[in-house]
């Protein structure tokens, strides 16, 4: 069952390029509103975290949280936001991936979903780090972060597990998912 | 618009193996990443902007106005951090903002580097084909080929995707849907524009998955390229001018610093 299917790949591999295209439009908003509410930014900071989870929600394979913000990431970067954002998708994917891996691929519930997006989070604070985003006064790094923390659990928590959950109403997710009721219950 | 982005000229750039061009760039952007040498950075920018201006084959008038969104985010990032930035030989206060030397410093490095980070994502992608760079992946890396085709296929549904977003977006209009504020606004516009979008995507690939299978597309067995792609000298001129660019930035003479 957890074998991947070229089905699968290909999904998923879309799933981040949607996302890529989503946050490319997410962007233009958020470049508008950067410099007059620097507060506002970051409590929408949480979109660029949702398209591992959200991935790994919808094919519900190893692997597929990686793949897909790594996917988005180079779509990303082929419209032009550098080539950094490949480090970004890589390491938000990774962390994400690492959290799935810890339930060992069996939770696909709003708090797993959340705490994969918060794990993103941590990762991009750390490449942060390094660049030099992080360099603030200590109040300014607890509430930049802190929203950033609070906008990633929303984001990929909350609102991505009801986006699936929707998706699932509309019957797209039998066609790439064996359908089987026992895994129907975990959501519930 | 894709004509938009087609060179005026093709230069010796253009020729490189693309993987091989996209792993020097990469690396060149993994060193200016975790640089905190402003000298060095500032080399580096000015290296691959006139690399950029004089063998990418492109208009001056359009090579400045793709830096456009560059130099913008050079504003907005290093004024942050001057602003809000940590140090302690303060400049100016005024309420919670407060400007120090450390500050201004961290703010002029972080934007120069975004900018020099762009030049050198401009240099890769301006000169590049998508296409053959991932058939150049497939061959020189050993990228697996279901990956890359993934990949291109998807990229070209791409405007299939804007499209639909559009017609979302009129869709919602002609139906007078009114947005609430606030976060709950955010929820309400991502889930009406995301779950159409994702369900018609996620039907579009698996079809097109189904299909690539049924014309015998196999994951995991050896294949041949329609676009065959090698090293040839001018990957070693490359590399030599990447050597050179980040020798010159690292050797620089301490007056210049």
């Amino acid at each position: 069952m957890k074998q991947w299917k070229f089905t699968d790949v290909l999904v998923t591999i879309m799933v981040g390029i949607v996302f890529g295209v989503i946050m490319k439009f997410w962007d233009d908003f958020y470049t508008l509103i950067k410099p007059i509410l620097p507060t506002m930014r970051q409590l929408l900071y949480g979109m660029w975290f949702m398209v591992g989870p959200f991935a790994f929600l919808l094919i519900r394979k190893p692997g597929a949280a990686l793949l897909a913000s790594l996917a988005g990431a180079g779509l990303s970067a082929f419209i032009g936001h550098g080539v950094q954002v490949l480090m970004y998708g890589f390491v938000q994917g990774l962390m994400a991936e690492l959290l799935f891996a810890a339930f060992r691929y069996k939770r696909y519930n709003i708090v797993v979903a959340g705490l994969a997006g918060v794990m993103s989070c941590l990762g991009s604070f750390l490449l942060d780090l390094y660049y030099g985003y992080a360099d603030l006064e200590a109040w300014a790094l607890v509430v930049k972060y802190g929203l950033r923390t609070i906008s990633a659990f929303v984001f990929t928590g909350v609102f991505a597990y009801s986006i699936i959950k929707a998706l699932e109403a509309t019957k797209v997710t039998t066609l790439i998912r064996p359908v089987s009721p026992d895994e129907y219950k975990h959501l519930d | 618009m894709l004509e938009w982005f087609a060179p005026q000229r093709i230069t010796w750039l253009h020729r490189a193996n693309p993987a091989w061009k996209g792993l020097l760039m990469f690396l060149v952007m993994l060193v200016l990443f975790f640089s905190r040498d402003l000298a060095f950075i500032v080399v580096i920018a000015c290296w691959y902007g006139g690399f950029l201006f004089v063998f990418s084959g492109f208009a001056r008038r359009k090579l400045l106005l793709l830096c456009l969104p560059f130099a913008l985010t050079f504003l907005s990032s290093s004024l942050t951090l001057a602003l809000f930035g940590k140090g302690e030989h303060v400049l100016w206060q005024w309420g919670i903002v407060k400007i120090s030397e450390e500050s201004v410093r961290s703010g002029l490095i972080i934007g120069m580097k975004s900018l020099a980070i762009g030049l050198v994502s401009l240099v890769l992608l301006l000169t590049t084909r998508p296409v053959l760079l991932f058939y150049a992946l497939m061959q020189q890396f050993r990228f697996p080929a279901r990956f890359a085709y993934s990949f291109l296929a998807a990229l070209r549904l791409v405007p299939i995707v804007i499209e639909e977003w559009q017609t979302r977006t009129h869709a919602l209009k002609v139906r007078g849907i009114a947005f609430s504020k606030g976060v709950k606004g955010v929820y309400e516009r991502l889930k009406l524009y995301s779950v159409p979008l994702f369900a018609q995507s996620i039907r579009r690939a698996q079809r097109m998955a189904v299909a690539m299978e049924a014309k015998q597309f196999r994951m995991n067995q050896p294949r041949t390229y329609y676009y065959e792609t090698s090293y040839s000298k001018i990957d070693a001129y490359l590399t030599a001018y990447v050597c050179g660019s980040l020798l010159v930035a690292l050797l620089m003479p301490e007056p210049f610093r």
